[in-house]
């Protein structure tokens, strides 16, 4: 199985999200993250989808499924290597008194985290990298009580020197990834 | 602050009348909004059913009677399949009118018909009231949910305001490209209040995210050109989408320029006429013999507004592995989805057929096009002569088919439902015309015929139109008769019955050792039912009157219905079992 990020490119409507979504369905994709925010266009949406499938060739014809819906003006398909990215996840840890103390030297040094909430009897503590590094640092926590553990989806630009959204005026079809 | 675990709805009020407002005012609501959009785009009849939610729109209606055409269906479905028959015909937009909930889901079927089949649609649907949306109101159901899969773009209209740009996108969308259904879910309060700004229409030309191509890269067509001047054994097949660019005399031209053989589809057939030397047969599981078999030998396939549709490829791994593939498409996501293209050509049939055509060297073909013609002996001799002279037994399909083929001269538009009857109007009917089929090709859907050969005929008023139904079928949709009477539509009928659901009993035959699990049907008597919608018919049980009443139907003035009694436990054949590659034809 490889891991895919699709990133696409939409007029911000209505409905779309779930347009998108059931051509994943159809094809029984299931899709392992998502991310949803406006580009620095105004009215363009950028939709960051990863999955992992074993055949280039389906996930070939699944960016063109996409790029056919009407409001969708760009798909990319990605490998890991060809894009920068990001996940970011929180952890709410107990701490109430008499617990065990938070190494927070090595929270931050080691592991690039950061406390960014004190509760009265917990912390949240943000971490952002990629997924390797979020279960690393899940699997460090484990000695402190978990109260909640979230992460988002995956967040990602790819590698080449043009900005996405240049493509967009000329969104020619881009017959394979 | 308190987290919200749930929310409390408003209280939901039914929108009350708005003001009334005249076709000329200034300041319209959004149904009159609506009149004027449909006239703009030059709609001259709407197919449609009144309701609840539609009510405002139905009512600016009645102020356009004389500009547009309303016709009253007896059910959704119809009005669905009978624009679905007038766009086939005319290469226009059918247009559909009906209201929310059950309005709306009886549609469902012909949109996802129209989606497979390339059909152009605009479906307008009612909604409840803008504030009633999500509270289960009554005739509410999620239409914009329900149909996102199954049309090229749907949109729910919440504000009269966006009226006519949306309606423009509609028309747009719904006619260029790859044409296909678009379904406007319409609140009923976006049809009764009035418009804050003038109305003003400009029809869609283009739109930002949607780009089809219809003139193809250059690089593209010199490639294709290249493969097609050294091919040895070229090979074109003509879909659907030959007729839908009106491409027909480019794609002949083309042909006898480079003397390459031409099969068509079940949807591309008529694109060519059947008596063209060029012209060799229809492909797919119930087509020609030679054509299927052919494919295994071709160097150079040069597909042409079709989809390798499964029906057609069969086992689509085993393929024509040998040949090099050219395929015309309009459809990017078509290109590589089932049969891996080796030349793509991304643009409109018309265009690319004429950017081809002086790349292309003159050739002919001759030795290579005669190897078909050793195939259709076999044909004629194991099964269409038999079929069609054969004088033991009921009257044949074949032979009813053969003798309308004659009688019409081939100048008939043909509407066929699904199953048996289908394959054998298609494999018998001699066409001569273009655009002269009308079939539900992609989606299968029993019942297609009756009110789609209602709408063929609106559409073409000056052709004839008949439809060739089988018993199962025509208890589908046979509602429909009363909108042929009450519209007055010489649509003539035939009902094909041979008491079965023939192409299912077929297999079970075939494949489940005779075990006909729920094939017979006990049918009522049709003429009875025809004559109770006003409309005149018989029935013909013997070979000897067939030729008098296929004449009574054809010179009828007004819609006719002949039921003929065929052979009860006939098959159809060549045959590629489902899943066998075409290598492995069957031809009994």
């Amino acid at each position: 199985m490889t891991t895919y990020t699709i990133c696409i490119f939409t007029e911000n409507t209505i409905g779309l999200l779930n347009r998108i979504t059931i051509i994943f369905t159809r094809r029984r994709i299931n899709i392992e993250s998502l991310t949803v925010s406006e580009t620095e266009r105004k009215g363009v949406s950028r939709f960051t989808i990863v999955i992992k499938h074993e055949s280039r060739e389906e996930v070939e014809k699944l960016v063109r499924q996409i790029r056919k819906i009407v409001e969708v003006m760009a798909v990319f398909g990605y490998l890991n290597d060809e894009i920068v990215y990001n996940e970011i996840a929180l952890f709410k840890i107990s701490t109430p008194l008499g617990s065990k103390s938070l190494d927070v030297e090595t929270i931050n040094k080691k592991y690039k985290a950061w406390v960014v909430y004190w509760g009265l009897d917990y912390v949240v503590i943000e971490k952002t990298g990629n997924d390797t590094d979020i279960f690393e640092f899940f699997g460090y926590l484990k000695q402190y009580e978990i109260l909640e553990f979230v992460r988002s989806g995956r967040v990602a630009v790819g590698k080449t020197e043009k900005g996405l959204v240049e493509y967009l005026p000329e969104a020619e079809w881009a017959y394979y990834l | 602050m308190e987290a919200i675990a749930s929310i409390k709805p408003e209280t939901a009020h039914a929108v009350d009348a708005a003001p009334a407002v005249g076709p000329d005012a200034t300041y319209i609501n959004g149904s009159h909004a609506l009149m004027r959009c449909l006239l703009a785009e030059g709609v001259d009849t709407i197919f449609g059913y009144p309701g609840g939610a539609i009510m405002p729109v139905y009512d600016a209606l009645y102020d356009y009677q004389d500009q547009i055409n309303h016709i009253l269906v007896r059910h959704e479905q119809g009005a669905g399949h009978a624009a679905q028959g007038y766009a086939r015909v005319s290469g226009r937009a059918g247009i559909c009118l009906v209201t929310s909930g059950p309005g709306a889901t009886n549609l469902v079927t012909a949109i996802a018909d129209a989606l497979i089949d390339s059909t152009p649609l605009v479906c307008i649907v009612g909604q409840v009231g803008r504030k009633l949306l999500g509270t289960d109101a009554f005739q509410e159901a999620d239409v914009m949910g329900v149909t996102m899969p199954i049309t090229k773009w749907n949109y729910q209209i919440t504000d009269p305001n966006e009226v006519p740009e949306i309606l423009s996108k509609a028309f747009y969308i719904a006619q260029s490209g790859r044409p296909g259904p678009v379904l406007i879910d319409m609140t009923k309060s976006s049809q009764l209040e009035l418009m804050t700004k003038p109305f003003v229409y400009e029809r869609c030309q283009s739109l930002v995210s949607y780009r089809p191509r219809r003139i193809p890269k250059q690089e593209q067509v010199e490639a294709a050109a290249t493969l097609i001047n050294s091919a040895k054994r070229p090979y074109i097949f003509a879909g659907h989408g030959v007729q839908i660019a009106k491409a027909e005399a480019e794609l002949i031209e083309f042909a006898e320029k480079t003397g390459i053989p031409v099969a068509t589809t079940l949807l591309g057939q008529s694109t060519i006429s059947t008596n063209h030397p060029l012209y060799v047969g229809w492909l797919g599981m119930h087509g020609n013999y030679g054509p299927n078999v052919m494919t295994d030998q071709a160097d150079v396939i040069i597909a042409i507004g079709m989809r390798f549709d499964d029906r057609v490829t069969g086992d689509a791994s085993k393929y024509i592995k040998q040949a090099k593939v050219i395929h015309i498409e309009i459809d990017p996501s078509e290109i590589d989805k089932i049969i891996r293209a080796d030349a793509p050509v991304v643009g409109d049939a018309k265009e690319v057929l004429k950017a081809l055509l002086p790349l292309v060297k003159p050739n002919d073909h001759t030795v290579w096009r005669n190897e078909f013609r050793k195939y259709d002996a076999i044909e004629n001799e194991t099964i269409t002569v038999p079929e069609l002279t054969s004088l033991d037994g009921k009257i044949r399909m074949a032979e009813v088919i053969d003798m309308l083929s004659k009688k019409t001269k081939g100048e008939a538009v043909l509407v066929t439902d699904v199953g048996q009857h289908q394959m054998m109007a298609s494999r018998y009917y001699q066409f001569r015309r273009p655009n002269s089929l009308v079939t539900s090709g992609g989606m299968g859907t029993m019942g297609f015929a009756l009110p789609a050969a209602f709408g063929a005929q609106v559409g073409a008023p000056d052709r004839q139109v008949v439809a060739i139904i089988g018993d199962g079928c025509f208890q589908m949709t046979l509602q429909e008769l009363g909108t042929i009477v009450q519209n007055k539509q010489p649509v003539k009928a035939i009902i094909l019955n041979n008491n079965f659901l023939g192409m299912v009993r077929q297999w079970q035959q075939l494949f489940h050792e005779r075990r006909y699990s729920f094939v017979e049907l006990q049918n009522p008597d049709f003429i009875t039912i025809a004559r109770g919608f006003g409309m005149d018919g018989q029935t013909c049980d013997q070979r000897d009157n067939l030729s008098d009443a296929l004449d009574t139907l054809l010179a009828h003035e007004g819609p006719f219905l002949l039921e003929v009694i065929v052979e009860k436990e006939e098959n159809v054949f060549p045959m590629v079992p489902a899943g066998a590659s075409v290598s492995q034809i069957r031809l009994k």
